[in-house]
């Protein structure tokens, strides 16, 4: 079976070659957006060059921070990986975790992407340090707390142990909200849930219902304080290798996936609510109000602070920059 | 690049070259051939590092330490002697009790090996001065101990768990309707072999004899209740009940019984370390080496032509049945779940099988696997604990082996006796 | 688990060599120890934050990674100088004891060399990490610091299989390590 791989490599490592075939890992299962993602640009790929692309999918080449090195390496072309993971590595891609940072509504945050200078321009350079070319940044869907009560203020997130990754800043997030941040692998997010170590968690809608959260947590709260982004992107001395041809052709294929995955999150996020809702009656919905939410905003800047902390002068001027951009988009 | 990865490995391993050689002289192979050369022999390292990063790992040295401290201490020969009072005196009770006292244990350590340490050692001096035969006795104590894995806690699940994604709660509770079964076949064969052979039975304990037992063993029950009640209850996860259990254990062997000295704590855990290390090592290459299988779509390869993901649920189940057995007659289970795991999960996901019920038929084979000749690890725990020669410690294992078969079958058959309880808990 | 070590290991090495050998394996044992202890310690402290101060502690589970990490690798050369690392010894164990020292011989010193090659990757691997500048979310440490470990370990494991195999030349015994001569009273214990 190996020796057509071989093949392959070798031919990878002369560029300009015919057909080369390019890896490309992502964080998710089968069927979730990063491989739909993925398989659109695959798709795109393969049907205007002679490339193929072999898609990997979670865990199948490591963990987040393992398919990153191995993009570094350039054992991988393309990964996609949330600046959540990336935080270890670009300190400032944390700042996806401020809460009502991101529009959440799904014309502006699309717009806010396409159009943001701190994407494009700024995080462009910050992963270039890094030897990665970013090539896009996308939405994956709004946040969804879920917990054992409904949440309508600060003061009824009290005394709740709220999952969280093991991330300082996502933790501030939720201190700042009144909760108690526990971090907790994922694996045992289900049992936690069940058995009341946590009593409650946040993850874009898709995961909710297809890790079946929702039946051990099943008051689904939309904050509205974040949207789950991710970024796609290859390493930079591939890509630098490519002809400008092969370089166009990446560029627009990545364009295709981000044109429909913009169309697809929105529905599916209602798909998946839809779904829960016909398979659960315990199930409550509680969408904030903008009053209620203003409790929620006016905690923000204590993590802004972090961040800054966190991050430096850098971090500062990235923050700027994303309010000036997000001013333009909701301004319009 | 398989052919000569798989038959490096079996030469090297068969030799007598220490476990973690193989692996890694196979996952060497499959880097050179695959990137021509060793120019990224840093992944290996990387995965190696990636095998032993799961929080859910800690469990494992937390469970050896919490065993190692009870065995060295009072608190599992009073465990033992409570299950002993009630049924010494049955027709095969000694046996049974020997079972039955494996599932318990099990039930407290979560490891199949440190199983056959901590039972077995008491127990088989008692089952030799009864009358049993010795090679009755060490399959018995060798395959009861498969039990420890399928009960809650257990090791197996929960790497399997980890590595698929599935609910660790739901594969400990859909563990339990199996474990039981197993148990109650191996007890009618106890009684059977009892009968059959004339073996005499101790004494009746009275009620006031029985009474101290259960006085006795009434600290080392918290066990069960930290373990369980924690789980449950919401105050622990899996890993950290295992902690509380060698906290549990500390305070009970050294304030309570006062059996071990304060010196003793540096000697055992000592011992956990190396235990650990020895273990995790294969892990981690163990991890290294399924990447390469991974990167290089071998499996996507190998299931493609045998067709397995046009087998239907059924074929699927029994596929994966016979390949984790056969391979962990040769390899550590815990390796074998890790590379086998990820290699089927494609055709798992497939026919949209219940990956609690995969969890448990993996978590028993690998259990039968490890306990079955030629190679299963169990017997060299076996062998290097009651210092046997190893055709005397396998020579009465195919009955054994036969039932617990038979148990995969009737799971397979009827997947009921895994997710009743689940479905009751969960659903 | 029922063996206990013995609790003091001398070297069979001579001289200077000797004290540096020792003071290694007591080091390693220390390690392991430790490494075991202060693991139980960190898990159980984080129930106790979440229950009687209503705070996790985030950094946790890191410590528990690097712990991880620490006790396998200084395990795999105590391990290698008790000869107890795990081995398939069925086939083995039906040799003649002249063919089973000269396969000894073999194992030592190739197992010796593959724990080198491992180690010169292991170096390869921290200088990446290195240069990425990646850290330990919650603690802030650079990853790097946590993998130090790991050629030492190979590095240690690698000398003592070594020494085997040259006991193995110098003696007409077989040595599964420098001091723990094969056969079953003194076999090695299967984990
Ligand atoms: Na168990
Ligand atoms: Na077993």
């Amino acid at each position: 079976a190996c020796g057509g791989d071989k093949d392959t490599e070798t031919a990878s490592a002369t560029a300009g070659a015919a057909g080369q075939n390019w890896r490309y890992a992502h964080e998710e299962f089968e069927g979730d957006v990063q491989d739909v993602f993925a398989q659109k640009f695959r798709e795109y790929i393969e049907a205007n060059s002679p490339h193929t692309v072999q898609v990997f999918r979670f865990g199948e080449l490591g963990e987040s921070d393992d398919i990153m090195e191995q993009t570094q390496a350039g054992i991988l072309q393309f990964v996609n990986q949330s600046p959540g993971f990336t935080g270890s590595l670009i300190p400032e891609a944390q700042i996806f975790f401020i809460p009502y940072l991101l529009p959440v509504e799904d014309e502006q945050i699309v717009e806010f992407f396409r159009s943001s200078v701190a994407i494009n321009e700024m995080f462009t350079e910050l992963y270039a340090e890094q030897g990665l070319e970013l090539l896009t940044m996308y939405p994956e869907g709004e946040m969804v707390v879920t917990a054992d009560t409904p949440v309508r203020s600060p003061e009824d997130f009290r005394g709740k142990n709220i999952r969280t990754m093991t991330n300082p800043l996502l933790a501030e997030t939720y201190r700042a909200f009144g909760a108690t941040p526990t971090p907790l692998a994922w694996g045992e997010v289900y049992g936690g849930l069940q058995t009341n170590i946590i009593q409650g968690q946040e993850n874009p809608i898709f995961w909710i219902q297809s890790g079946g959260l929702y039946e051990v947590s099943p008051n689904l709260i939309f904050t509205g304080h974040g949207q789950f982004t991710t970024a796609m992107m290859a390493n930079q001395a591939f890509f630098n290798g490519l002809s400008a041809e092969d370089q166009q052709l990446v560029r627009d294929a990545t364009a295709h996936a981000f044109d429909y995955i913009t169309e697809y999150v929105p529905g599916l996020g209602d798909r998946m609510l839809e779904k829960i809702l016909e398979a659960s009656d315990q199930v409550t919905v509680t969408r904030l109000t903008a009053e209620e939410r203003q409790a929620f905003m006016d905690r923000a800047p204590q993590v802004e602070a972090r961040f800054i902390e966190m991050t430096g002068e850098r971090g500062a001027a990235l923050l700027e920059q994303f309010k000036a951009d997000l001013e333009a988009v909701v301004g319009e | 690049m398989m052919t000569l990865m798989l038959v490096a490995m079996v030469v090297l391993l068969l030799l007598g070259f220490p476990m973690m050689i193989p692996l890694i002289v196979a996952a060497l192979i499959g880097f050179y051939m695959m990137f021509d050369g060793f120019g990224q022999m840093n992944t290996f390292i990387q995965q190696m590092m990636g095998g032993i990063r799961p929080a859910a790992l800690i469990a494992v040295p937390m469970f050896i330490l919490a065993a190692d401290i009870m065995t060295r201490g009072q608190s599992a020969s009073r465990l033992i002697n409570m299950v002993m009072a009630f049924i010494g005196h049955i027709k095969g009770g000694l046996a049974v009790s020997t079972a039955t006292s494996c599932t318990l244990f099990g039930a407290v350590s979560g490891s199949t090996q440190a199983t056959v340490v901590a039972v077995g050692s008491p127990l088989r001096p008692r089952m030799l001065k009864a009358g049993y035969k010795d090679s009755f006795t060490l399959a018995l104590i060798i395959n009861a101990s498969d039990i420890a894995f399928l009960i809650p806690p257990s090791i197996g699940m929960i790497i399997y768990g980890v590595i698929s994604g599935t609910s660790i709660g739901e594969l400990f509770i859909a563990g339990i309707g199996p474990g039981l079964l197993i148990l109650a076949m191996f007890s009618a064969y106890c009684i059977a072999y009892a009968i059959i052979n004339k073996v005499p039975t101790e004494p009746k304990a009275s009620w006031k004899e029985r009474l101290t037992a259960v006085q006795q063993a009434l600290w080392p029950l918290g066990f069960p209740v930290i373990i369980v009640g924690g789980i449950y209850g919401g105050v622990f996860s899996p890993t950290e009940a295992a902690a509380a259990c060698v906290l549990y254990a500390v305070v009970l062997e050294f304030i309570v019984f006062r059996s071990l000295k304060l010196m003793d704590i540096y000697r055992i855990a000592k011992s956990t370390g190396l235990i650990t290390a020895v273990v995790f090592i294969l892990v981690a290459v163990g991890n290294g080496f399924s990447w390469i299988i991974s990167f290089a779509q071998i499996p996507q390869a190998i299931l493609g032509g045998l067709g397995i993901n046009e087998a239907g649920p059924t074929g699927v189940l029994i596929a994966i049945a016979v390949a984790f057995f056969i391979a962990c007659m040769f390899v550590d289970p815990i390796v074998v779940i890790l590379v086998l795991t990820p290699i089927f999960a494609p055709a798992i996901a497939g026919t949209g099988l219940d990956p609690v019920l995969v969890g448990v038929l993996i978590t028993l084979m690998v259990a039968i696997g490890s306990a079955t000749p030629p190679f299963g690890c169990d017997i060299f725990t076996a062998i290097a604990i009651f210092k046997r020669p190893y055709w005397e410690v396998i020579r009465g294992t195919p009955p054994f082996v036969l039932m617990l078969v038979l148990a995969a079958a009737l799971i397979i058959i009827f997947p009921q006796i895994a997710l009743f309880l689940r479905d009751l808990a969960f659903r | 688990m029922k063996d206990d070590l013995p609790a003091a290991h001398r070297s069979a090495l001579p001289g200077l060599l000797g004290i540096v050998d020792t003071a290694i394996s007591k080091t390693e044992a220390v390690i392991l120890a430790l490494g075991v202890l202060l693991m139980a310690l960190n898990t159980i402290a984080n129930v106790v934050g979440r229950f009687v101060f209503g705070e996790s502690l985030f950094f946790a589970e890191e410590i528990n990674r690097i712990l991880i990490v620490m006790i396998t690798f200084a395990g795999i050369g105590y391990a290698a100088r008790h000869g107890r690392h795990i081995r398939m010894s069925a086939l083995y164990d039906a040799l003649p004891v002249e063919v089973r020292r000269y396969l000894m011989i073999t194992i030592a010193f190739f197992t010796s060399a593959v724990m080198f090659f491992l180690c010169w990757f292991a170096i390869g691997y921290i200088q990446s990490v290195h240069g990425t500048g990646r850290v330990l979310p919650a603690l802030s440490i650079p990853v790097y610091l946590m993998y130090l470990w790991v050629p030492l370990g190979f590095i240690v494991t690698g000398v003592q299989y070594f020494m085997t195999g040259v006991k193995n030349i110098l003696s007409r015994d077989v040595y599964l390590s420098t001091h723990v001569l094969d056969g079953y009273e003194d076999s090695e214990q299967e984990v």
